[in-house]
């Protein structure tokens, strides 16, 4: 490999992060400028438009709603999902693999399709009124793949002797779970937890049409920048990476999960 | 296997989840798709008029909407591709810093970066405003924004970490002894990546080339923020839930763009196969 060789490969890299992290940078930039609009030149950095965000009357609504959804959205998908991984860990590779597939399904669709699915099934047949609660459901089938997949990782790599030298010394399957199986792969499930946390957050399409009546931070933002490019939005969009980025770090920490 | 019965309930309330929920509305939807509009009420029926008339109405921009994201997909892909093999290959140690990159963009912030290029475009984007206090143009450039171009971009920004995930978990496969076996052996670079790499990333390609065919296909937000005028046949199918109030059009509508793309999906994973070492 020669020298000049290795100078363009790394710009070339170079250039794919910037390319991925400057508009989102910028978005963050705005959300300080003291001017009536998301641009350049930025005459002072102010805390304007933060305060604007916090004042708007839907804003608090929005920021318990997306809490709300993702925290819950997050419990159950780390159950349910820690279930399903244990489960598919004990049953052949092969099947499992296929199993995990056939799960990953609601991922293929375009969000869009699930969503207006997700609606007409809720108003149409079921008669289920649209709530929190219909966002949650349907936020755990996009999320519910990537515990699995997380927590089946680490499962399969899991020492079963462990448990089942508690089980000879007398412990219960559950007792044995909690006290053997859980502490270890405790850091596993809560990141995965975050990482479902972190997706529910962030979704726009499928809360959008399953949501009803109230507002989510996602929902919320949408209405502000379909019309203009006021820096609240900028706030408000920057709260939503924190959050989201914030869980996502969190999440890789906990799992050393590597793609 | 070991415990059986344990098995099948810890799979239980996955697999209620999973069919109560997704199996079942997706069902439904299909029904529906047959059913037709009274008064503003859905009325159980077997018509396939809905068909015909989404057929009629949408074909134009089915076909847009399909090439549009045959681009975005093709695209991504490559650029992936790219950016996986300089992590896997290339960046020593900086690799990991790369990929890193790519995941902490990949969970958060979609409609961020949609709005995002709206700041960096628009007629009162970063871009005009920074050419225009340089000098260089005296009024906005009107054509960086609301084209197809603009939303190509933004698509392959968001869904370029989406790509880059799976292709690189192929790559991982390749180990470093047959690089430089297939090199000791005199292989151009170029003929090392045409038989070794690419073959080994066949998977990865297909699965990147899918989904990010996928969600361009189905998207409206995109559109509706730096398209402009440009119709896609995400934001004609959302309309027909709101406004234009006939959900089995929309149903229709929908499984039309399914199943055209699924088509696509197929030929292109063909073609990528068919990619095989001389």
């Amino acid at each position: 490999m020669t020298k000049i060789g290795d100078i363009v490969w790394r710009c070339v890299g170079g250039f794919y992060v910037v390319f991925l992290l400057l508009p989102l940078f910028l978005v963050v930039l705005f959300s300080f400028t003291n001017r009536g609009i998301a641009a350049f030149p930025i005459e002072h950095l102010s805390l304007h438009w933060w305060r604007a965000m916090l004042e708007h009357p839907q804003f608090l609504p929005a920021l318990k709603n997306s809490l709300t959804i993702g925290s819950t959205v997050g419990v159950i998908s780390a159950i349910v999902g820690t279930m399903a991984a244990m489960g598919l860990s004990r049953i052949e590779p092969r099947r499992a693999q296929t199993l995990t597939a056939i799960l990953c399904l609601p991922l293929m669709l375009p969000p869009l399709l699930l969503a207006v699915s997700l609606r007409t099934f809720y108003t149409q047949s079921a008669g289920i009124p649209l709530t929190l609660g219909t966002v949650i459901l349907s936020h755990l089938l996009f999320t519910l793949p990537f515990v699995v997949l997380v927590v089946y990782a680490r499962m399969r790599n899991f020492d079963y002797r462990v448990v089942e030298s508690a089980r000879d010394l007398g412990a219960s399957p559950l007792h044995a779970f909690f006290t053997v199986t859980l502490p270890i792969i405790r850091p596993t499930v809560v990141g995965a937890a975050l990482i479902a946390v972190s997706l529910s957050i962030d979704d726009f399409i499928i809360t959008n049409f399953t949501i009803g009546g109230g507002v989510t931070l996602p929902t919320f933002v949408f209405g502000m920048i379909r019309t203009s490019l006021t820096p609240a939005a900028n706030a408000v969009g920057t709260l939503i990476l924190i959050m989201t980025v914030g869980t996502t770090l969190i999440a890789l920490r906990l799992t050393r999960y590597r793609g | 296997m070991r415990e059986g019965r344990g098995t099948a309930i810890q799979l239980a309330p996955a697999a209620v989840i999973f069919f109560g929920l997704f199996v079942a509305s997706s069902v439904f939807y299909f029904i529906v798709s047959f059913w037709s509009v009274k008064l503003y009420k859905l009325r159980p029926d077997f018509t396939f008029a809905n068909y015909a008339k989404a057929f009629e109405q949408q074909w134009s921009v089915l076909l847009f909407t399909l090439e549009l994201a045959l681009a975005v997909g093709a695209i991504t892909t490559v650029l992936g591709f790219v950016f996986a093999y300089i992590v896997r290959f290339k960046a020593g140690r900086y690799g990991p810093t790369l990929l890193f990159v790519a995941i902490i963009t990949l969970f958060g912030g979609y409609l961020m970066k949609i709005y995002a290029w709206k700041t960096i475009l628009g007629n009162e984007g970063v871009l005009n405003t920074a050419l225009e206090s340089l000098r260089l143009i005296d009024a906005p450039l009107t054509f960086l924004f609301y084209n197809p171009g603009s939303v190509i971009v933004t698509l392959i920004h968001f869904l370029l970490p989406l790509a880059v995930l799976p292709i690189y978990s192929s790559m991982r496969g390749i180990t470093d002894i047959e690089m430089e076996s297939a090199r000791d052996l005199g292989a151009s670079a170029w003929r090392t990546l045409s038989d070794i790499v690419i073959p080994r990333c066949h998977t990865g390609l297909i699965a990147a080339f899918a989904l990010c065919f996928l969600v361009s296909v189905g998207d409206y937000v995109t559109p509706a923020f730096v398209g402009g005028t440009i119709s896609m046949i995400g934001s004609n199918i959302q309309d027909m839930f709101g406004r234009a109030l006939n959900p089995p059009l929309g149903a229709a509508t929908s499984f039309i763009m399914l199943f055209a793309s699924f088509l696509i999906v197929l030929a292109v994973s063909a073609l990528i196969k068919s990619w095989r070492p001389r």
